[in-house]
């Protein structure tokens, strides 16, 4: 199967993660993979799951949302959270999620409900992500 | 010759500098540390913004963002990234001998400036320039906020057509005994130098953009403003802990050299005044055995 070179980047790390030969993101209008030999592409990316395929091993990460470049051979992730199951704090994220779903309950006079929504929304994803490798 | 009273209060003096020097000097080490962990971490990602930048240039459309207008350049801004403080050798010196060189080329009352730290703020105001923004004592607490607050009201004076060509300079930190003053056109968006010799980018030629050409450049293009203001931030701040490091471990060197040089001086001003005074009492006990 032919393959890409994959790199995420945020602001605290650089993740090479060698060649692959799929990668899926979370697109502002919704999924999207892309294989080998795609055609040039800028994507802008929202909180969600990045799932990567390569010869060895499936992998996923979850991030707050970014930017994905795909040109010639290359793909370039650029994100500003993203973390590993293995990084990913349940308890943490359980907390963050009652708290945000408790604002969004409330509904108190200052609430912002997209930031709520936006909350919930990591949660989520991070909790899916911490799931799979426990499987 | 300095007495011998002089010469043992210079020691003492010098001593009491060298301490300072030194404490100022492990200071420095710290914060160097510390600093260029931060800076090198946000490095990869301040490059790889603006190489997906450089590739995005060629293909969009610039009149999708008005911060990519090209305009006759009326007022050119200058942000220019000092330290608060001095004591770290020519790095204050350099720059404003640089910005001061640059300056030269324009006339005064077409050049605004954007100051960050006090060392700059100081100088420039006192050479009388228009200095519309200044950003000082908050390098001890550096946060992205100060990066993404100076980056907002360059845009708005940008977008307010108060200033049509915006530079940035600072030092940019080479390693831990080299920095280098860059000079890096901010506003609009150009295509660097660097990049003209990577052959890819200009033979990338269409893009796919998802969801639109305009929801990309619209966030991409604060982001890397941003981006590129924080490392900026980032680079001078290593870079003024290691030329402060260096400059004070010279001179707690300089100092030791002094002390040195001091004591044999002493020693000798001792021993001269030993000897003078055996023979004093010498030629007193013969003149006594003559009596």
């Amino acid at each position: 199967m032919s393959t890409f070179h994959l790199e995420i980047v945020t602001p605290t790390k650089v993740i090479d993660k060698g060649e692959v030969s799929y990668v899926r993101c979370p697109g502002s209008d919704g999924q999207f993979g892309v294989m080998a030999r795609h055609t040039n592409a800028m994507f802008a990316l929202s909180a969600g799951e990045i799932k990567v395929v390569s010869e060895k091993e499936t992998s996923y990460l979850a991030t707050r949302g970014g930017f994905a470049e795909v040109t010639g051979d290359e793909v370039k992730i650029l994100v500003e959270t993203a973390e590993h199951a293995a990084e990913i704090d349940l308890d943490r994220v359980q907390k963050a999620l009652g708290r945000a779903k408790q604002r969004v309950a409330e509904k108190g006079p200052d609430m912002d409900l997209a930031r709520a929504e936006m909350s919930i929304k990591r949660a989520l994803t991070r909790l899916r992500v911490a799931k799979r490798h426990q499987v | 010759m300095a007495s011998l009273k002089d010469i043992r209060q210079r020691i003492k003096a010098i001593k009491n500098i060298q301490k300072v020097t030194n404490a100022m000097k492990m200071v420095a080490a710290a914060r160097l540390r510390r600093s260029q962990i931060n800076m090198e971490q946000a490095r990869s990602y301040a490059r790889r913004i603006n190489e997906v930048l450089q590739h995005l240039l060629p293909a969009i459309d610039r009149s999708l963002n008005h911060l990519l207008d090209f305009r006759e350049p009326e007022q050119i801004g200058f942000v220019i990234v000092t330290a608060d403080r001095g004591l770290c050798g020519g790095f204050n010196a350099n720059i404003i001998r640089i910005t001061t060189g640059l300056l030269q080329d324009y006339d005064r009352e077409k050049v605004s400036l954007i100051c960050i730290g006090k060392k700059g703020r100081n100088h420039f105001i006192r050479q009388g320039y228009n200095v519309i923004g200044e950003y000082v004592d908050f390098w001890n607490d550096l946060a992205f906020q100060h990066a993404a607050g100076i980056v907002e009201q360059i845009t708005r004076l940008y977008l307010e057509h108060n200033l049509d060509q915006v530079f940035l300079i600072y030092n940019e930190f080479k390693n831990v005994v080299r920095q280098e003053v860059v000079t890096q056109q901010f506003l609009p968006l150009v295509l660097t130098e660097a990049d003209e010799e990577d052959e890819n980018s200009a033979e990338l030629g269409e893009f796919l953009f998802e969801p639109s050409q305009q929801e990309i450049v619209n966030s991409l293009v604060p982001r890397h403003l941003n981006v590129q203001v924080w490392q900026a931030l980032l680079e001078s701040n290593a870079a003024e802990q290691a030329a402060r490091m260096n400059a004070m471990g010279a001179a707690t060197e300089n100092a030791s050299e002094m002390i040195s040089t001091l004591t044999l001086e002493y020693n000798k001003a001792r021993q001269a005044a030993i000897t003078k005074e055996l023979l004093e009492i010498v030629s007193g006990a013969e003149a006594l055995v003559k009596a």
